[in-house]
């Protein structure tokens, strides 16, 4: 139950992301993303810039459990050109689920989960797609899918604010709410990048990420 | 006489200016007035966490004094300490392995000091 406090004083504490999932060579990046299903934070490293490991660690709040998990992001091709980069990566994470809700007293399962994710940007234009499978034993299993999409209505040199003005769809076939809709904000400068916006649901989707 | 030393103050003044035009400027850095400049134009710079990979990868180097990235350019400019070099194949390596690809290196020295 402390442990179970203590992660969610940390993760609320931060609120987070997952914009561009591998750094650079011996980079490190912290990132938390909230929406209207769940907090989560990630921490990772990556050795080269091809691939990075790290710690993962999300709370679904309307089930009421938790997943910590051991998470491999892996970037399979990058198509990049004078003034464009594409990305296609797979995310896979192994790990633990943990819920004390209802049926499932004080129960612990393993946890599995992968996906895919391409993105494509200019410095306008910002286009997204990621899916994830969970196999969590009985206490979670599930397939989440979205798209994101935006557009920059200036372009800003390297060190200055950027702004864009972006769309997320997220598709959940198990969800009461299939499909949420939430426009957001996204500011990006420097090793910072922050993302508020609101759901047609009226759920607050606040994003962070910072590379180190 | 008068005319003739605001002529030459003018002439200095405007020499001084074109001097500090050919210093090139880095946001990470400084560079080395006796150093190699090299000019690196490279595909896949997009965002700012691009940018900030490329300076962190370079300024680990020894070789290296001052960087400076530009997103508009597409260009990565790298400042060498005096004496110092790295030749195209480790620049191309280096940019490979950030994650991004060479276009083209050009070089030159910093214009200041000769």
């Amino acid at each position: 139950m402390i442990f179970r406090i203590f992660l969610l004083l940390v993760i609320s504490a931060t609120i987070q992301v997952d914009a561009r999932p591998v750094s650079y060579p011996g980079g490190w990046t912290f990132s938390t993303f909230n929406d209207g299903d769940r907090y989560s934070v990630f921490t990772h490293y990556s050795p080269t810039a091809f691939y990075s490991i790290g710690y993962h660690a999300e709370y679904w709040r309307a089930q009421d459990y938790q997943i910590h998990a051991f998470h491999v992001n892996n970037l399979i091709k990058r198509w990049n050109a004078e003034a464009s980069q594409g990305n296609f990566y797979v995310k896979s994470g192994v790990g633990f689920v943990y819920s004390d809700e209802g049926d499932f007293d004080n129960r612990t399962e393993l946890a599995v989960y992968t996906g895919i994710a391409a993105d494509w940007e200019t410095r306008k234009v910002f286009v997204a797609y990621e899916n994830r499978i969970t196999d969590a034993g009985n206490i979670a299993d599930n397939f989440r899918q979205k798209v994101k999409f935006g557009f920059a209505p200036y372009v800003a040199e390297y060190g200055n604010w950027h702004t864009w003005l972006m769309m997320e769809i997220m598709h959940a076939p198990e969800s009461d709410d299939k499909l949420v809709a939430t426009p957001l904000v996204r500011l990006f400068k420097g090793a910072n990048l922050y993302e508020a916006g609101i759901s047609d649901q009226g759920d607050a989707l606040i994003n962070f990420v910072h590379r180190f | 006489m008068k005319k003739l030393i605001f002529i030459l103050l003018i002439m200095f003044v405007t020499s001084f200016d074109v001097m500090a035009g050919d210093m090139p400027e880095v946001k990470v850095g400084e560079v080395d007035p006796n150093g190699e400049v090299v000019t690196v134009k490279a595909f896949g710079l997009v965002c700012d966490f691009c940018a900030n990979a490329i300076e962190k990868v370079f300024m680990r180097k020894d070789e290296v004094s001052g960087i400076d990235v530009s997103l508009d350019k597409h260009q990565i400019l790298i400042a060498l300490k005096e004496g110092q070099q790295l030749d195209d194949t480790e620049i191309t390596e280096l940019v490979t392995d950030s994650g991004y690809n060479v276009k083209e290196i050009i070089r030159s020295s910093s214009g200041v000091g000769e």
